[in-house]
């Protein structure tokens, strides 16, 4: 049972570690500058010459807390765009990558079934965004305290367990795109690209009249900013993702189990 | 029951043929040697039968399993074992961490007796590995579950010619504990060695299905000897004889073979005789030792040359193709020409099967 799960996982660790150490040393960073902007920088003064639907948009208003200024330079961007497009390209070369290079033929010479491999395979990747939040978390909570800062514990926890689902589903869309793609580099890109292509849908209708558009966007159900600053959490969209995860693995499977491994 | 048996087995894909209507049965305990050219659809075959891809038209079933049934194959999967002509091992690890891995999913109860004659360097990442290395390996993982049928789709490649034998000689020993083999090869030398019965699929056809003896005896040898002076195709002409090809080729003491063309000092003609021979080598030899014999060598015939002669593609035709492509060099091969003197230019002649 679950020997995919642990061989794969296992084989995934040093990447996960080395993108941890990145996004902690990210962190510590912006960690690091934080004091200097919020406490000498008057952000009020500097916004007024910046649009005012993009400081909405972007919630930028926020900058002048450390939960603002974390939100958005750590979490909005790296975390959600950076993070989720690495889950969702990563995942999708797994299988692509295996038929590819014949490795799958070995696989399925076992007595296993498609089904179990694939969703073997899924959560084998969740070990990467399970680690790398864990890391981060303990980097971002220790860090705060070093530069004397305060951020609830909560929110900060509440950011980091709520990007599970997001994250899943990512990993769920570069499945789909793994098992239906012809190529591994195709299998890749499209995952990749969906997750960007929805995160750029989002952001240029936010505050539109089609914003309803930005809706397909899974960044639209998971907000670091508001958890931070408002403590709010989205538990309905997290609730939505995990749905929409569940629906894109049972499509996976099922293309998998129809196709060809050539 | 048969341990493999098919029934209008197609696949296409697309619109391009992978195998057509194969019908044929393995028998337990039986080594079905699948033979034929490289690209003739004995790795579609293998694939469409073990699951991999399912059949356009008609239906297989393996160990009782029929392939269109993904949880019955699954189960029998179990009892299969598969070596594929290119290995596909993750290359990232060790060749014993693959091994545990692969033991785990399909069950391990023989790879230490395996490893003993198969031996890949085990603690080294497999991506380290030579061909012959990884191929051993495939090995290991493909028998480790003690399978009761294993597909090997040329399973020799790769390796380097002692280990070749030790393989075939496993393969004879697994035979004798009643183990079933769908053997698809290219080479005719080793699929005689092992195989009790062969199935001959060529442009993803089935074309003959006999045993190993019936096809030997009907696919004859090649024989090339070189003898000293002028020889004529008649006087070669002994029953059984095909095909027989005459080349003068220079002077017998510059024995050049990249013919630079001006070494005609010799004071003797040596000329190049090859045929196909189907028959016992006594006559044979009787006949060449009438000669002086310069040199002489009797070889299995190519695959090529059987289909040829199996299926009736005239020679004489095919040659007459070559020879338009390649400006006409040499004779047409039958014509026993030898008017050449004393050999100014090496005359070559143009052999058909490339």
């Amino acid at each position: 049972m679950f020997e995919t799960v642990r061989y794969e996982a296992k084989r995934r660790l040093p990447a996960a570690t080395v993108i941890s150490l990145a996004l902690s040393a990210f962190a510590a960073m912006v960690l690091l500058i934080a004091p200097g902007i919020i406490g000498e920088v008057d952000v009020d003064a500097l916004l007024e010459n910046v649009p005012p639907a993009l400081v909405e948009s972007m919630g930028l208003e926020h900058m002048g807390t450390i939960e603002g200024f974390l939100a958005l330079e750590l979490y909005q961007f790296v975390w959600v765009l950076g993070l989720g497009a690495y889950v969702a390209y990563s995942t999708a070369g797994t299988i692509a990558g295996d038929v590819e290079d014949g490795r799958m033929d070995t696989l399925l010479a076992a007595p296993v079934s498609r089904r179990r491999l694939l969703l073997e395979t899924y959560l084998a990747l969740l070990t990467p965004a399970v680690v790398v939040n864990v890391v981060v978390f303990t980097v971002v909570a220790a860090g705060t305290a070093v530069i004397g800062e305060s951020v609830a514990l909560a929110d900060l926890a509440a950011v980091h367990a709520l990007s599970l689902p997001y994250f899943m589903l990512c990993g769920a869309a570069g499945m789909l795109a793994s098992v239906a793609a012809p190529r591994r580099l195709i299998a890749e890109g499209v995952a990749a690209g969906a997750v960007v292509g929805t995160f750029l849908l989002q952001s240029l209708t936010t505050g539109t009249s089609a914003e309803w558009v930005g809706s397909v966007a899974p960044m639209r159900y998971y907000d670091p900013l508001t958890v931070l600053t408002a403590s709010e959490y989205d538990l309905t969209g997290a609730g939505l993702l995990l749905a929409v995860t569940a629906a894109l693995l049972l499509v996976a499977v099922r293309v998998f189990e129809e196709r060809d491994v050539q | 029951m048969p341990a493999i048996e098919t029934e209008g087995l197609s696949k296409y894909y697309g619109d391009v043929r992978g195998v057509e209507d194969l019908t044929f049965s393995v028998r337990e305990g039986e080594v079905f040697g699948f033979l034929g050219p490289n690209g003739a659809g004995k790795t579609t075959a293998i694939r469409t039968l073990m699951g991999f891809q399912s059949p356009t038209e008609g239906t297989a079933r393996v160990l009782g399993a029929d392939v269109r049934d993904a949880e019955a194959l699954r189960a029998a999967r179990a009892r299969v074992g598969f070596l594929p002509s290119e290995p596909g091992l993750d290359e990232s690890v060790t060749g014993r961490r693959l091994i545990r891995y692969h033991g785990a999913l399909r069950g391990d109860v023989r790879s230490d007796e395996l490893l003993t004659v198969f031996d890949p360097p085990l603690d080294r990442k497999v991506r380290e590995y030579s061909r012959g290395n990884k191929q051993m390996l495939a090995i290991v993982i493909a028998f480790m579950h003690d399978p009761d049928l294993v597909f090997m789709d040329e399973p020799t490649s790769g390796l380097d010619p002692l280990k070749q034998e030790e393989l075939l000689e496993f393969v004879r020993a697994e035979q004798r504990r009643g183990k079933t083999f769908f053997f698809s090869s290219h080479i005719l030398s080793e699929v005689r060695k092992v195989c009790d019965r062969v199935g001959i699929v060529r442009d993803g056809h089935l074309v003959e299905l006999e045993s190993v003896e019936s096809l030997l005896d009907r696919s004859g040898k090649l024989v090339r000897v070189r003898v000293e002076g002028d020889v004529d195709a008649e006087d070669l002409a002994i029953d059984g004889a095909h095909d027989i090809a005459v080349s003068g080729d220079g002077a017998v003491e510059n024995d050049t073979i990249d013919g630079s063309g001006d070494l005609d000092t010799g004071d003797g003609q040596a000329t190049t005789v090859s045929f196909t021979y189907t028959g016992a080598h006594e006559p044979l030899l009787r006949r060449l030792l009438e000669f002086d014999l310069l040199d002489l060598s009797i070889e299995e015939a190519p695959l090529e040359d059987i289909f040829m002669r199996f299926y009736g593609e005239d020679p004489s035709e095919r040659i007459e193709r070559v020879e338009g492509v390649g400006n006409g060099a040499g004779e047409p091969a039958e014509s026993g020409e030898s008017d050449d003197g004393d050999g100014g230019d090496d005359q070559r002649t143009e052999r058909a099967d490339v």
